[in-house]
């Protein structure tokens, strides 16, 4: 074990001495952090997708025109809907990052009398890195009520039942003084009679160029009246600290500028390994009494000290200076080890793919660069198209980003943890093993 | 102390080393000769253990070296450079005492004789990047004497230095022989193995071509002297195997005006047993 550690002391002494390699791999991802952290926070949230939002409806109601809501929702073609019977999946499915948004219909959703006023209710949660999409979400929402309101109206089926909902109401109520209710049944009861005698039953205007669309009527409805919105959105806020705030846009960029630290690192020592095989230094490391598994380790043990610095440190200046404050340092703790050796392994594995500094260093960031691209290092996710989301699976960064996020700001539980985190531990495993098997030692 | 037996290593087609066969003593300087790309430094690799021979055997000090209690027997001074240039000449003397298991203390007492002895104690605390060609070689062999090893493989030990460094490392050489250590010496350079070496093999595509002292290499195959022997603008060729007979006569004559003797040396021998120079 001294002889693993004396190796990996002798690389960080190596590292600290390399300006270049200092830079990279400490300094850079702090200025990424801070600079997106900044445009994300002058955006409010990441995110705002160009593909299909991937969104979860909880139908509570299961009405018929909760079913109808619900299936406008799935027909848009900006949205992915997946149905679920609970909020709580919901929730969780948002938490973990698996969708963007819940929306929850809830019970008495399909009772609303529009005629009084009452708008329909909905609730609504989004994940706190992909506000962008959030807006587009709730701007999708209020646009499927107004078709409702619009298309209960221009049914006049539907128009007369609710007419006569409405008539029933009034007949039963006592909060209207008899004035009121005679001017009520005299509207309504020449509207059901209207409605009951209209040409087309079915569709108000429907025929040659009825006005489907409804012309401007809608917008001049009440005349002095307080504007109608016949849609009330709660918004729940998902992920919430303690002062009932979501996540700053810094908690969200730090874990980004981490990867990136952490990507710097397992490149950098992925190409020492390959330089020291070419100087011949290795060679004179196996005449000491090392087996070739322990002069891999200590490159290993080196990548990893300082994969683990890398994050440390940000995630100190991420506390201190902006404010992040992690939801579980224990989770964290276990986020930054798993993400640490899923590197070495990647690590161990790109220094097999050059023969010279130059091609492992230009494959190994190729290769980086396309893990970062496909797993929200680069772009957030929700900037790529659908099809982009099962792709991104293959890639560490994408589950990495994910276990940090859970110990930072996704609320994750212990176990919701274990997925993200036994994929990386396995992706450093088999890659080191695998690295370690295939590594041209050039001995001859 | 190290004994090769029909040692045989192929690279495809190419046959590095073929069926080699020598024995060197304990506290012997030997000297292994031969061009470049003669098989020294694969004979060397399979010495201490880098590289398993397809046949043949190897014994350093009665063990296998593909243990690694056998191959701490051996110091090692590659050809390449191998050291670290942002490391310091005493921390990379350091970080190898501490593959071996040295304490921190030992570590420390055994940088400071090292770099006494190969002269780079005022030196100690610089980066090896500034250092010569010569200087990061003599930390090269600092490296590989750190944990004080019975036998020290020298490869090449003076490519590419000045003839200051050259010289030093010739004196560390000779101080590790007075130590009683034993030490393979290869070269193609001649003059270095004839200063430096008790016994010579020389080899060349992998075989060992002849093996003894220098003196009797020479003797055996490195044919006769030449005495040239000048009168005014005239010069006299004369092959000889007694050229102190011949000389002896040429003065007795009165005529000579001066006399040269050309003794056959290793390159001689090396050009006899291969037809081809050294440096070809």
């Amino acid at each position: 074990m001294n002889e693993i550690w004396a190796l990996a002391l002798k690389d960080l002494k190596l590292l600290v001495r390399d300006k270049a390699g200092l830079f990279f791999t400490f300094f850079f991802p702090v200025l990424y952090a801070i600079f997106f952290g900044t445009i994300f926070g002058g955006m409010g949230g990441g995110g705002g997708g160009s593909g299909e939002t991937a969104i979860v409806v909880v139908d509570q109601d299961g009405t018929d025109a909760s079913r109808e809501f619900a299936a406008a929702l799935d027909a848009d073609s900006r949205l992915a809907v997946t149905p679920m019977p609970d909020r709580a999946g919901a929730e969780e499915a948002v938490k973990k990052g698996q969708k963007t948004a819940f929306i929850v219909i809830p019970e008495g959703f399909g009772s609303v009398s529009l005629f009084r006023g009452e708008p329909m209710k909905l609730i609504v949660g989004v994940d706190p890195s992909r506000q962008a999409e959030g807006g587009l979400i709730q701007g999708l929402i209020t646009a499927k009520a107004y078709e409702r309101l619009q298309s209960s109206f221009m049914n006049a089926d539907s128009a007369r039942e609710m007419t006569r909902d409405a008539l029933d109401e009034i007949a039963q109520t006592d909060d209207l003084n008899p004035l009121q209710k005679g001017i009520l049944n005299t509207f309504l009861g020449s509207l059901d009679t209207f409605l009951e005698q209209a040409p087309d039953a079915g569709v108000i205007g429907g025929g040659d160029g009825g006005g489907d669309d409804g012309g401007d009527g809608g917008d001049s409805a009440g005349g002095g009246a307080a504007a109608f919105n016949p849609i009330e959105i709660e918004s729940v806020e998902l992920l919430a600290d303690e002062s009932g705030e979501g996540p700053s846009p810094y908690a969200i960029t730090f874990p980004q500028g981490i990867i990136w630290g952490i990507m710097g690192c397992a490149s950098g020592f992925g190409i020492s390994l390959v330089t020291e095989r070419n100087k011949g230094t290795l060679t004179r490391l196996r005449t000491a009494p090392l087996g070739r598994s322990r002069v891999l380790l200590g490159k290993g043990l080196a990548c990893f000290m300082t994969t683990i610095g890398v994050a440390a440190m940000l995630l100190v200046i991420a506390t201190v200076g902006f404010g992040v404050r992690p939801g579980s340092v224990p989770l964290l703790a276990v986020a930054v080890f798993s993400v640490a050796v899923a590197f070495v392994g990647i690590m161990m594995l790109l220094s097999t793919v050059g023969k010279t500094e130059a091609a492992a260093g230009g494959i190994g960031w190729a290769v980086m660069l396309v893990f970062a691209m496909l797993g929200g290092g680069m772009l957030p996710l929700a900037f790529m198209p659908a099809w982009m989301a099962p792709v991104s699976h293959i890639s560490p960064v994408k589950w990495s980003i994910l276990a940090m996020e859970g110990a930072i700001w996704r609320g994750f539980a212990p176990a919701d943890m274990a997925l993200p985190c036994g994929i990386l531990l396995a992706v450093g495993l088999i890659g080191f093993a695998l690295g370690a098997r295939l590594f041209d030692w050039n001995e001859h | 102390m190290i004994t090769l037996d029909t040692l045989t290593k192929r690279f495809g087609s190419l046959t590095a080393v073929d069926a080699l066969s020598l024995a060197i003593e304990p506290g012997e300087v030997f000297g292994l000769l031969g061009p470049n790309g003669a098989g020294k430094s694969t004979t060397i690799a399979m010495t201490v253990g880098l590289l398993r021979p397809d046949s043949g055997t190897v014994s350093v000090g009665g063990g296998d070296p593909a243990d690694a209690q056998v191959r701490a027997l051996l110091g090692v001074a590659p050809q390449a450079l191998a050291i670290y240039d942002e490391l310091s000449a005493r921390e990379n003397i350091q970080f190898f005492g501490s593959l071996y298991g040295l304490s921190g203390k030992d570590r420390a007492r055994r940088a400071d004789e090292l770099l006494e002895l190969v002269g780079l104690t005022d030196r100690a605390a610089d980066r090896v990047k500034g250092f010569s060609g010569g200087m990061k070689r003599r930390v090269n062999l600092a490296c590989a004497l750190v944990h004080d090893p019975k036998a020290v493989l020298l490869d090449e030990p003076t490519a590419g230095v000045d003839p200051q460094s050259r010289h030093a490392i010739f004196e560390i050489v000779r101080t590790l022989r007075d130590q009683g250590r034993t030490i393979v010496y290869t070269t193609h350079y001649m003059e270095e193995a004839q200063k430096l070496c008790a016994r010579v093999g020389i080899i060349d595509k992998g075989r060992l071509l002849a093996m003894d002292t220098v003196d009797a290499l020479i003797a055996q195959h490195g044919g006769q002297s030449v005495v040239r022997i000048e009168r005014g603008e005239t010069q006299e060729r004369v092959q000889t195997a007694e050229p102190l007979a011949v000389l002896q006569k040429a003065l007795a004559a009165g005529d000579a005006t001066g006399v040269h003797v050309e003794r056959p040396d290793l390159e001689t021998v090396f050009l006899n047993l291969t037809g081809r120079s050294l440096r070809d």
